[in-house]
């Protein structure tokens, strides 16, 4: 695969996870309240800060007293909403799409890869129609019973405001639900339908391991060699020396035989031996006992998958011993559950490259209707976040504020997050808006030092503001990239729990929680009749 | 005894302010008033008089600036005061694309009504204001009227003790609006208190017991309706028709009371009462037409 997704370690990782959500959730709360009080202390005296309280034991009373039947009526009257609004019209421009699709896909591809368009360009197109019409409802549902004054009718009912809120986000994920659950079955029967005679769906089911490089001279290194690639997602060894890359995996239930499925890239210094490719080893290591178990070596299919299989009784010629010995591959080699496998390439003055996705042990294959609706199911996910975002910022803004809000976060949370981070961190050159702009205007690019003076220290400290307010940003706004699962579909992969579906889960449920907070508190604090 | 005040208001002011809090109007002023359980009372006043800002004051819609409002014992910030109130708007902003067994089958819902006791309401209510030709017909194909019908019945799916109204009769004919005020009659007959404003004085006078006033947002008249229009300076007599002479003859009697004869004439039926007794008399003989007579021909 060409992307790397760290498994999402929620229970087992305190600093990534839970602690980070309450920190951030907490710490934000903490501060709205603390300003709430010192505001209202500030205009209202001693009265003030017990108001605050009020709510804040009122709010507490209302999310202990919900109604599940008068959530579910709210819900109800959503579904119904959105049917009689004819949301479900998406559906035609769906199949529409999914009659004429076949002329436009290119069918002179390689076989593996007209499935993997079909795959992908089935899931993005469930994902593309869904979200945008499920963002504009809910975006718009609030706004326009508070304008209409429907709410009035029910707002004049014991209906609590987290209750709308609640109902609001049910009933749209509800019928999320329903359109994306459709479209997906019609994807999966249109994507079957798609599947060259020459080519199979399938859905490896990977276990990946930890890298780490040696150099030419045997020592540790965290990356390989850069050959001059922009993309520095592959580190590179080079042949004919001590230099490997060295896998260790995780494995902790015993087999006959093992696969191992691998992905690497040649870099040619010279032309090498006409009509082969290059040539490597895999070296089984226990390093323990200092056991070092090289196997057969074999020529790597550029651009290719290269499958090998390991037998649990090796066996070998020893050096040290000079002697043919054979070893039990779980008793004298796996060390400690984890596998450690060093790859090295033999061909002196050619260079392999690998990452961490490159090279994994490939467990039996699962059904590709699996990881296919997994890849659904986290298209509902990301539809449920979107939905989130759109009632809550209903709540406080009219239709189109809330639209372009919840656009932007779901833009910046799948786009643009990485930039901003890189912005923030003082990796991405040329400064903060301010100083991009004056080096744009003035033709200094952003390997130029700057003047220094007071007006140069008076752009920089406004975009250090800026720059401030984008860290909070990157604090507040997730990183959507996990919800996309459609390109390990699309690659042959299943989709990982812990990865993908798993923090796609963690994401959407930690946002669910701030998003009810805020929502009920702005219905709750706001005249519903004010002009 | 003194009868138990359902809602007590004490110097409730609203002032609305803009985006900046500057104030931009003043609604109220220091209002107080008093409605007892069991009454009709009536908010009248002028456009931009106060009565429908009161009204949302109650329901909690909008905030107050100063003062108290305690509604059915409870503050009107307290949502579980709704339990026992009903509310008609002044529009029905009701759910359009909803029928009208659904609209009552969704606000029964929202009263935590089990599904028999939503049903069972709902034909009661669409019995009661006439809609079950029209029960699954959607509201947006609905007539002003209907409209109104349906914004009635959803604000008594729960049975409440306290009804409050806005316009009631505002969009609906003649026979509508005698309907309207017949139920409400004989919501006060079980005992429901309701509070009404309406610009049709007429109306107010038919059915209310008591009336406040309201002009820009202050309370100028309070009291029971028939106090307040008494002219206790006059005496009305109705008697059978007299002849001229015999009406020389009450003159005289009069003047020897040192009183006077101050109008004399045909008593007139109100439009109203004419109006349901010729709509009365087309529902018995549906073939009869007006024939104008010879005079009216020339």
């Amino acid at each position: 695969m060409n992307f790397d997704a760290k498994p999402f370690l929620l229970f087992s990782n305190f600093d990534n996870g839970l602690l980070h959500w309450l920190r951030v959730f907490g710490g934000f709360a903490g501060v709205i309240f603390a300003a709430t009080v010192l505001i209202s202390l500030g205009i209202y005296g001693v009265s003030g800060p017990v108001a605050v309280m009020g709510r804040v034991r009122q709010g507490l009373h209302d999310f202990l007293n919900l109604s599940p039947k008068r959530i579910w009526a709210i819900a109800w009257l959503t579904i119904i909403e959105a049917v009689r609004r004819k949301a479900l019209l998406v559906f035609v421009v769906f199949a529409f799409l999914m009659m004429f699709a076949g002329w436009f896909l290119d069918s002179d591809l390689r076989a593996d890869l007209q499935v993997k368009n079909a795959v992908s360009f089935a899931l993005t197109t469930v994902s593309w129609l869904t979200i945008p019409v499920l963002l504009l409802l809910s975006c718009w549902g609030i706004p326009e019973d508070i304008r209409v004054r429907s709410l009035h009718t029910v707002v004049t009912k014991p209906v609590r405001r987290n209750e709308i809120v609640m109902g609001r986000i049910l009933g749209f994920s509800t019928v999320a639900a329903g359109i994306v659950a459709m479209m997906g079955v019609v994807g999966y029967v249109w994507v079957l339908r798609q599947v060259p005679n020459n080519a199979s769906l399938i859905c490896r089911v990977p276990v990946y391991g930890t890298l780490e490089f040696l150099d030419n001279e045997g020592n540790i290194s965290e990356k390989g060699i850069n050959t001059g690639d922009i993309w520095e997602f592959r580190s590179y060894i080079e042949g004919g020396t001590k230099a490997s890359a060295v896998y260790k995996f995780p494995i902790d239930t015993p087999a006959d035989q093992i696969k191992l499925e691998s992905r690497f890239e040649a870099f040619r210094t010279h032309k090498g031996r006409i009509g082969q490719s290059l040539l490597v080893r895999y070296v089984l290591v226990n390093p323990t006992k200092e056991l070092r178990v090289p196997l057969d070596s074999f020529e790597i299919q550029e651009f290719n998958l290269n499958e090998q299989f390991i037998d649990r009784k090796i066996s070998f010629y020893d050096e040290g011993n000079k002697d043919k010995r054979t070893v039990d591959l779980f008793d004298d080699i796996v060390d400690q559950n984890s596998l450690t496998i060093a790859v090295q390439c033999l061909d002196s003055g050619q260079y392999l490259g690998m990452s961490r996705p490159d090279f994994f042990i490939r467990l039996p294959d699962r059904s590709f209707a699996v990881g296919y609706f997994k890849a659904v199911f986290g298209i509902f996910l990301l539809t449920v976040f979107v939905i989130s975002i759109g009632v809550t910022s209903s709540t406080f803004v009219k239709g189109p504020i809330a639209t372009l809000l919840t656009f932007s976060v779901l833009l910046i949370g799948q786009g643009f997050r990485e930039f901003m981070i890189k912005l923030i961190t003082g990796v991405q050159k040329g400064g903060g808006p301010i100083e991009s702009w004056y080096r744009l205007v003035t033709h200094m690019n952003d390997t130029l030092e700057l003047p220094d003076n007071i007006g140069v220290k008076i752009m920089q400290g406004i975009d250090n503001v800026m720059l401030g307010g984008l860290w909070l940003m990157q604090h507040l706004i997730p990183d959507l990239s996990s919800f996309v699962m459609s390109p390990y579909v699309a690659n042959g992969f299943d989709v990982p729990w812990s990865v993908a579906m798993l923090r796609s889960l963690a994401v959407t449920i930690g946002y669910l929680v701030p998003c009810l907070l805020v929502g009920y508190y702005s219905l709750t604090l706001r005249e519903l009749e004010a002009k | 005894m003194e009868t138990q005040s359902v809602i007590q208001i004490k110097n409730l002011t609203k002032i609305y302010r803009d985006f900046w809090g500057r104030k931009k109007v003043r609604a109220l002023n220091s209002l107080s008033l008093d409605v007892k359980k069991g009454e009709v009372f009536g908010l009248l006043g002028p456009n931009g008089s106060g009565k429908t800002t009161t009204m949302k004051l109650l329901l909690g819609l909008l905030f107050p600036t100063e003062g108290e409002i305690s509604v059915l014992g409870k503050p009107a910030s307290d949502v579980s005061k709704n339990e026992r109130i009903g509310y008609l708007p002044e529009e029905s902003y009701l759910y359009r694309f909803l029928n009208a067994e659904e609209t009552l089958d969704f606000y029964g819902r929202l009263f935590d009504m089990s599904a028999q006791q939503r049903k069972e309401r709902s034909n009661q209510l669409i019995e009661l204001v006439g809609l079950q030709n029209a029960r699954k017909r959607q509201l947006k194909e609905y007539s002003k009227g209907m409209t109104r019908r349906i914004g009635l019945a959803q604000a008594l799916i729960n049975d409440p003790d306290l009804i409050l109204l806005d316009e009631p009769t505002s969009g609906l004919d003649p026979l509508g609006s005698r309907d309207m005020k017949d139920l409400i009659v004989k919501l006060k007959n079980e005992g429901k208190t309701v509070v009404m404003c309406s610009h049709l004085l007429a109306d107010v006078q038919d059915v209310c017991d008591r009336i406040a006033i309201l002009y820009a947002g202050e309370l100028k008249e309070l009291g029971r309706v028939e106090d307040l229009l008494k002219e206790q300076h006059e005496t009305e007599l109705l008697t059978s028709k007299l002849s001229p002479e015999a009406v020389a003859d009450v003159e005289a009697v009069l003047a020897k009371h040192n009183a006077k004869l101050l109008r004399h004439g045909h008593p007139t039926n109100s439009l109203e009462d004419l109006f349901l007794k010729t709509v009365q008399k087309s529902q018995e003989r549906p073939g009869q037409r007006y024939v104008p007579t010879a005079t009216e021909k020339t």
